[in-house]
C-alpha cells in the first residue's frame, strides 16, 4: 500500500487509514477522508501539503509515513 | 462591571463558535459593547473574552474545527459550549465543506444556533454561489450571511440571535441507544460522550456519583470509562460527514475560477527553492526593522534623550530634595533613585525607554505576520530541521519572537503542540536564544573583535541549541507530535486587526511586566544596599576563575539573573581581553532567562521545570564557558 509520503505534487488520491486517532479525527473532521485529495507540495524529508475543496493541509513526514492512501487505479467505482 | 456583574444582570450567554480565521473577533466587537474581562480560561493557557451585548452576556471560544477534547483550545471550547444559551456560529463560506461538520456537531447536541455565513464577498470572487436561504432550509436555523469586515449582515445577525434553534431531534438516536438505559444526561452529553469524549464522561459520571451518594453503579466497572463507548466516534462522524456532504452539494454551485495571484504566491512559498530565500529576506527585514530602526534609533531617543535626559533629572530633583534623611529614607532613596536598578530611575528607563517600543513594534509585526496566514508557510519549510530535536516545524516561531524578546516567546510556545515540545522549545529559548535588548549591546562588543570572533559565537550558541535540543529530545519521555496544520488562505492584514491586537498583547504584557521588574529590582537594589552583592562576588571568584574571567564578572553574572542586558551592559565596562570577551559573551548568552521570563516560565509551565531550566543554564553555560577557556588558553 502507498503512504502519503510516496505521493507527487499533482497527484490525486484517496486517504484510507490513518492509525492516529486525534489525527484521524481531525483529518475526517474537515472532510479529508470524504473523497479525492490532492496534493500540492512534497517537500524532500519533509511536509506534504495537501488539499480538498479548497482547504489546505500540512503534513509533516514521520506523520505522512504512517497514512495509507490509494491512488485513483486502485480505488473502487463510486 | 466585573465578570460577576455580567453573568448576574444577563441571564442569558451567547458564545461565538467557529474554525480558526473565520472572522469571530471581527463578529465578536460588533456585537460587544463593553469588554468585561480577558481571561486565561481555568487551568488552561487559551484566553477567552467576555463582554455584555444587547440583553445578553457574549463569550467567544478558541476557534476549532470540531467538539471533543483533543486539543487545549478543544476542552476550552467544549466547556464553555455546556455553559452557554446560545451559540453564534461563524462559518467561512468559501470552506463550507470544512466549516459544516461543527455547525452539524452543535446542532446534533442541540445546542440552540444561529448561522452567520461569513466571508461571502470572498467566496463569490471564487466562484462560490450559495444559496443561504437553502441552508437555512435544510439545517432548520437561521442562517445569516456576512461579510463581517465590512459589517454586512451583522445588524441582521444580532437581530436573528434570538431565534436560534436547534432541531428538536437527534440524528444520532441509534448511538445513543447504546449508552446505559435511563443515564441522565443533555443532549449535548449524550453526543459528547457517544463520540467517546473522555471528560464529559467523567462530568456525568461525578455529577451522577454526586447525586446518588457513591452507592449509585452508574457503570460496572465503577469508572466513568463504560459511560463512553468505544469506536463509535468513526463511525459517527462519518454519518456527519456524509450529511455535510448532501448539505453542500443542495447550496453550492461551482464555477471554476483561474488561480488567484495569492494561490500562486502560496505555491512559491512552498517550494524551499524559492520560499527559504523569500523567508531568509523577511528575516533580514525584520533584523533591520526590530535591531536597527527600533532598537538603537527610536530607543536611542525614547530611552536616552526623553527618560535618561529629562524624566531621571527630574525625579531626582523633585523627590531627592522631598527625603529627609535618616536610615531609613536613605534606604528608601536608594531603592527608588538608585543608577541601576532604582524604581523611578533605571526601572522607568528600561520599561517604557527600551522594552515599550520594542514591544509595540515587535507587536505590530507579528499581528502582520499572523493576519497573513505567512506563519503556517514558515512552520511547512522549516519542518524538517525542527523535527530532529523533538519539535516541529511550529516552533520555529517561539524562535524568532525570542530574538526580539524571549519573555513573548515563552508565552507564544503555546502554539507548538504537546506539553513534551512546549518543554523543549522553552528551554531551548531560555538557555541559546539571546533577546534582541542583549543581541544589541553583543553585536556592539563583538564588532570591536572582528567578524572571526563574531562567526564562532554565532556557531558555539547554534551548536549549544542543536545539542541541547537532541539531548531534550532523547531525555523527555514520549515522541514528538509530527506536523499538522492548516495553510489558511494568504491575505492581506487589516491594520484595524493590527492595531487591535497590538493594543491588547501589550497591554497584557505591560501588565505582567511592571510588577515583575519593580519587584525583582527592590530585592536585588536591597541586597546591594546591605552589602549583599559584594559578599556574593567573592563567593563566585573561584568560579570565574575556571573561566579564565576575572570576579567582578560575578558582579556581571548577577545583574544577569534580573535583566540580560545588563550582563552585557556590564561587560562593556571591565578589561578583557578578546578571547575572554568572546568567553564572557557565550557565558552570558547562554546564562539565565531575564527575570521576567523565568517568572513567566513558572507561570506557564511549573516552578519545577522553571527552577530545572534555571539551574541547567548555570551549569551549561560554565560548562560551555569552561571548554572554550581550556580550548583557547
Amino acid at each position: 500500500m502507498d503512504t502519503l509520503s510516496d505521493v507527487d505534487p499533482g497527484d490525486t488520491f484517496q486517504i484510507v487509514t490513518i492509525p492516529d486517532d486525534r489525527i484521524r479525527a481531525q483529518l475526517q473532521r474537515m472532510g479529508f477522508l470524504d473523497g479525492a485529495v490532492e496534493c500540492r507540495q512534497q517537500l524532500r524529508k519533509g511536509p506534504v501539503i495537501i488539499r480538498r475543496h479548497g482547504t489546505q493541509m500540512a503534513i509533516g513526514a514521520s506523520v505522512a509515513r504512517a497514512v495509507e492512501v490509494a491512488f485513483g487505479r486502485d480505488l473502487d467505482h463510486d | 462591571m466585573t465578570e460577576g456583574d455580567v453573568r448576574d444582570e444577563l441571564d442569558r450567554v451567547v458564545g461565538l463558535v467557529g474554525a480558526p480565521n473565520v472572522g469571530k473577533s471581527v463578529v465578536f466587537n460588533f456585537l460587544a459593547n463593553e469588554t468585561v474581562t480577558v481571561s486565561n480560561y481555568p487551568g488552561t493557557t487559551v484566553t477567552t473574552t467576555l463582554a455584555a451585548a444587547d440583553g445578553f452576556a457574549l463569550t467567544d471560544t478558541p476557534g476549532v474545527y470540531g467538539i471533543s477534547s483533543f486539543t487545549e483550545e478543544e476542552r476550552v471550547t467544549r466547556s464553555i459550549i455546556f455553559d452557554i444559551d446560545a451559540a453564534v456560529n461563524v462559518v467561512d463560506a468559501t470552506h463550507l465543506e470544512r466549516d459544516l461538520f461543527l455547525t452539524l456537531q452543535l446542532l446534533d447536541m442541540g445546542i440552540p444556533t444561529v448561522v452567520a455565513l461569513n466571508m461571502m464577498d470572498e467566496a463569490r470572487a471564487d466562484g462560490l454561489a450559495i444559496d443561504p436561504d437553502v441552508l437555512e432550509a435544510r439545517l432548520g436555523v437561521p442562517v445569516v450571511p456576512t461579510v463581517a469586515t465590512e459589517g454586512e449582515g451583522l445588524g441582521r445577525l444580532a437581530d436573528r440571535i434570538e431565534e436560534a434553534s436547534a432541531p428538536s431531534r437527534s440524528p444520532l438516536g441509534q448511538w445513543y441507544d447504546q449508552l446505559p438505559t435511563g443515564l441522565e444526561a443533555t443532549r449535548a452529553e449524550r453526543t459528547l460522550l457517544v463520540e467517546g469524549d473522555e471528560p464529559t464522561a467523567e462530568r456525568v459520571h461525578d455529577r451522577l456519583a454526586a447525586a446518588d451518594g457513591e452507592s449509585a453503579a452508574v457503570t460496572p466497572d465503577g469508572g466513568s470509562s463504560g459511560l463512553a463507548p468505544d469506536g463509535l466516534r468513526d463511525e459517527i462522524y462519518a454519518h456527519r460527514r456524509s450529511r455535510v456532504e448532501r448539505l453542500v452539494s443542495s447550496v453550492l454551485t461551482h464555477s471554476p475560477t483561474s488561480e488567484t495571484l495569492a494561490d500562486r504566491f502560496d505555491a512559491l512559498l512552498l517550494n524551499p527553492l524559492t520560499g527559504i530565500p523569500f523567508v531568509l529576506g523577511m528575516l533580514v527585514a525584520v533584523y533591520w526593522i526590530i535591531g536597527d530602526l527600533v532598537a538603537q534609533k527610536l530607543v536611542n531617543v525614547t530611552e536616552v534623550d526623553l527618560i535618561a535626559h529629562h524624566w531621571v533629572p527630574f525625579v531626582h530633583a523633585e523627590l531627592g530634595g522631598l527625603l529627609p534623611h535618616g536610615p531609613v529614607f536613605d534606604a528608601v532613596r536608594y531603592v527608588l533613585l538608585n543608577g541601576t536598578l532604582g524604581l523611578l530611575t533605571a526601572d522607568v528607563r528600561f520599561l517604557f525607554g527600551v522594552l515599550l517600543p520594542l514591544i509595540v513594534s515587535f507587536n505590530v509585526l507579528m499581528s502582520l505576520a499572523e493576519d497573513s496566514g505567512i506563519l503556517p508557510r514558515f512552520a511547512v519549510l522549516t519542518d524538517r530541521g525542527m523535527s530532529r530535536i523533538g519539535l516541529n516545524g511550529r516552533a520555529i516561531i517561539p524562535m524568532i519572537i525570542g530574538l526580539g524578546c524571549v519573555t513573548m516567546a515563552i508565552i507564544s510556545t503555546r502554539m507548538v503542540g504537546s506539553r513534551r515540545e512546549r518543554l523543549i522549545a522553552t528551554a531551548l529559548l531560555g538557555l541559546a536564544v539571546p533577546c534582541s535588548a542583549q543581541l544589541g549591546v553583543i553585536l556592539g562588543l563583538i564588532s570591536s573583535l572582528g567578524p572571526i570572533w563574531w562567526v564562532a559565537y554565532v556557531g558555539v550558541i547554534l551548536l549549544v541549541f542543536g545539542l541541547a535540543g537532541l539531548a531534550l529530545d532523547r531525555v523527555l519521555p514520549g515522541e514528538g507530535q509530527g506536523l499538522v496544520t492548516e495553510l489558511p488562505r494568504l491575505r492581506v492584514p487589516r491594520l484595524e486587526n493590527v492595531a487591535q491586537k497590538t493594543r491588547a498583547k501589550t497591554r497584557m504584557f505591560l501588565s505582567e511586566s511592571i510588577p515583575m521588574i519593580g519587584g525583582g529590582s527592590l530585592v536585588l537594589s536591597l541586597f546591594t544596599y546591605t552589602g549583599g552583592m559584594g559578599v556574593a562576588e567573592r563567593t563566585f571568584a573561584p568560579v570565574m576563575g575556571l573561566l579564565d574571567l576575572p570576579p567582578s564578572f560575578g558582579h556581571v553574572l548577577l545583574m544577569g539573573i534580573i535583566r540580560r542586558d545588563f550582563a552585557a551592559a556590564g561587560m562593556t565596562d571591565l578589561a578583557l581581553s578578546h578571547a575572554q570577551l568572546f568567553i564572557g559573551l557565550v557565558v552570558i548568552t547562554l546564562f539565565v532567562p531575564c527575570i521576567l521570563s523565568m517568572a513567566m516560565l513558572g507561570k506557564e509551565h511549573d516552578v519545577k521545570s522553571g527552577l530545572l531550566m534555571w539551574a541547567g543554564s548555570w551549569v551549561t553555560a560554565f560548562v560551555v564557558g569552561g571548554i572554550l577557556a581550556a580550548v583557547i588558553t
